[in-house]
């Protein structure tokens, strides 16, 4: 079963399009949504959670239609923006007390266990929690309203490496019983390396690729050599860079030959989201 | 929508701006003063206070994340808006009416509008301008909300100042609401009455158009 579907996605303004966005979260898995800053991640995300209006397309969520189910399937999403603060001079517990009459299926047994786990205090306000632990409150808001689906955005930027190694072990866990599916965008990739299952990468508005995490990065391919080799290639690679030694850059694979003798590695998300980077002006 | 009002009630209004219409209300012990300054200050303070919580908070987005819809929103904050126009009018009338008490003997002249029951029509009335301005200008953006509560307190004042310069200019005016009440409860009545039904069809067509304009408002 599909936890969110998304079928041609397209929001136009006056700078920047979304263009035919489509991709497929199965349910019980992490899919880590990458791009660089302006690549189109939020506005994909507050598509999803009908806070845009689109210009077309459609938005399922564990098999309903976000348009037409919207009130009855934000009971069963959890979304948390990064950075962004609501009343954050009250203290949790009066938050909370607000938060869950929303919900129907509140747990206020799995809540309290939550907040013990994450050592949370209730009469803290919000502001004097740290980051991590900003996202850690949310998660078990979240979690506790019984949500089956979790739409991150950035969860862990601006966190130290401990609390996102702690935040991703957590997000593995979640998932691991196969109820509860993640997407979560990010650009910093060396989280996904850690935990996702699959990886959406957008670039300027498109979906470039949306894949399961190996096979996503098998299907491009780094090369480094030579001027001579670049001269082969040249025309077929995504975008390179030339230095003193010769040049290094991205390819297709179905784009590649093995035979042709240059160096070729599998290469990293980062190097796969620069490299995307780069080309992006030959089509903006 | 219960939710919605508990959550502004809760955390979006400051416990300050239940009490001020306590406060406030007591103006009415003065004198002979203009009565029609006490509802107003829920424009001049209540509101930009209120309302600049609501943008710095991230209200707005805090609650597009709660499963309710955008007509719900709407509605809840629209009853909030009505709830402590009641609670600065209801207070007021009470304190109006321990005035007359206090006064019952003095014999006041009355320059401007005495607290009468016509007057509270008139008050209810220029709730109803700010209203039908306020709330649909506002919705334009459902954060920005600058022009929209000049725009609304500016009518509602004029409307405020042009009523009593005619409850001054025209003798039988003047004498009805200040002089001879008792004798014309029946004019009084009718025009509270009258004042209700404006402030309820304004405000009613004020969600509506503000529900419309939500609709488009996109959530950034």
């Amino acid at each position: 079963m599909l936890a969110l579907d998304i079928r041609n996605l397209n929001k136009e303004y006056p700078n920047f399009q979304l263009k035919d966005v489509s991709f497929q979260l199965e349910k019980g898995y992490i899919m880590g949504f990458i791009g660089a800053n302006g690549a189109g991640k939020t506005t994909t995300i507050k598509s999803i959670m009908n806070m845009i209006q689109t210009d077309g397309g459609v938005v399922r969520v564990l098999g309903k239609n976000m348009a037409e189910h919207e009130i009855e399937l934000k009971q069963e999403i959890g979304c948390a923006f990064g950075g962004v603060d609501f009343y954050n001079r009250s203290k949790i517990k009066t938050l909370t007390d607000v938060i869950k009459r929303f919900y129907k299926h509140w747990d206020e047994a799995a809540y309290s266990g939550y907040l013990s786990r994450f050592k949370l205090d209730e009469n803290k306000k919000v502001a004097e929690l740290s980051t991590g632990m900003k996202v850690k409150y949310t998660l078990a808001l979240a979690l506790s309203h019984g949500a089956k689906l979790l739409i991150l955005d950035e969860p862990t930027s601006g966190l130290d490496p401990v609390a996102r190694d702690d935040l991703l072990d957590l997000f593995q866990e979640l998932v691991a019983g196969g109820e509860i599916s993640i997407l979560f965008s990010t650009h910093i990739t060396s989280d996904l390396e850690k935990c996702a299952d699959f990886i959406t990468f957008i670039a300027d508005g498109q979906i470039i690729n949306s894949a399961e995490k190996e096979e996503f990065k098998e299907s491009y391919r780094l090369l480094s050599g030579d001027e001579s080799q670049l001269s082969q290639v040249r025309e077929r690679m995504i975008s390179y860079k030339v230095n003193s030694f010769g040049f290094t850059g991205l390819i297709r694979s179905e784009d590649f030959d093995p035979s042709s003798g240059i160096k070729a590695a599998t290469p990293s998300l980062e190097e796969i989201m620069i490299y995307f980077a780069k080309k992006e002006p030959a089509y903006v | 929508m219960y939710n919605l009002v508990m959550k502004d009630l809760k955390l979006g209004i400051q416990p300050m701006f239940f009490v001020f219409p306590i406060l406030l209300g007591m103006l009415m012990l003065i004198p002979s003063w203009i009565y029609f300054l006490v509802p107003m200050y829920f424009f001049w303070i209540s509101v930009p206070n209120m309302f600049g919580n609501f943008k710095t908070q991230n209200d707005l987005m805090f609650t597009s994340m709660m499963p309710v819809t955008k007509k719900d929103i709407v509605k809840a904050r629209v009853s909030v808006i009505v709830i402590l126009e009641i609670l600065h009018i209801g207070f007021a009338v009470i304190f109006g009416l321990v005035h007359d008490l206090v006064y019952s003997n003095l014999n006041i002249t009355y320059y401007f509008f005495a607290p009468s029951m016509g007057f509270w029509g008139l008050c209810m009335a220029m709730l109803a301008i700010f209203n039908i301005i306020l709330i649909p200008m506002y919705y334009k953006t459902a954060y920005k909300f600058s022009g929209a509560l000049f725009s609304a307190t500016s009518a509602a004042m004029i409307f405020a100042g042009i009523v009593q310069w005619l409850g001054i200019q025209i003798k039988s005016v003047s004498d009805i609401f200040n002089v001879t009440i008792a004798d014309h409860i029946a004019i009084h009545a009718s025009v509270l009455i009258a004042g209700i039904v404006i402030f309820a069809a304004f405000t009613l067509i004020a969600y509506r158009i503000a529900v419309k304009r939500f609709l488009k408002v996109e959530l950034l």
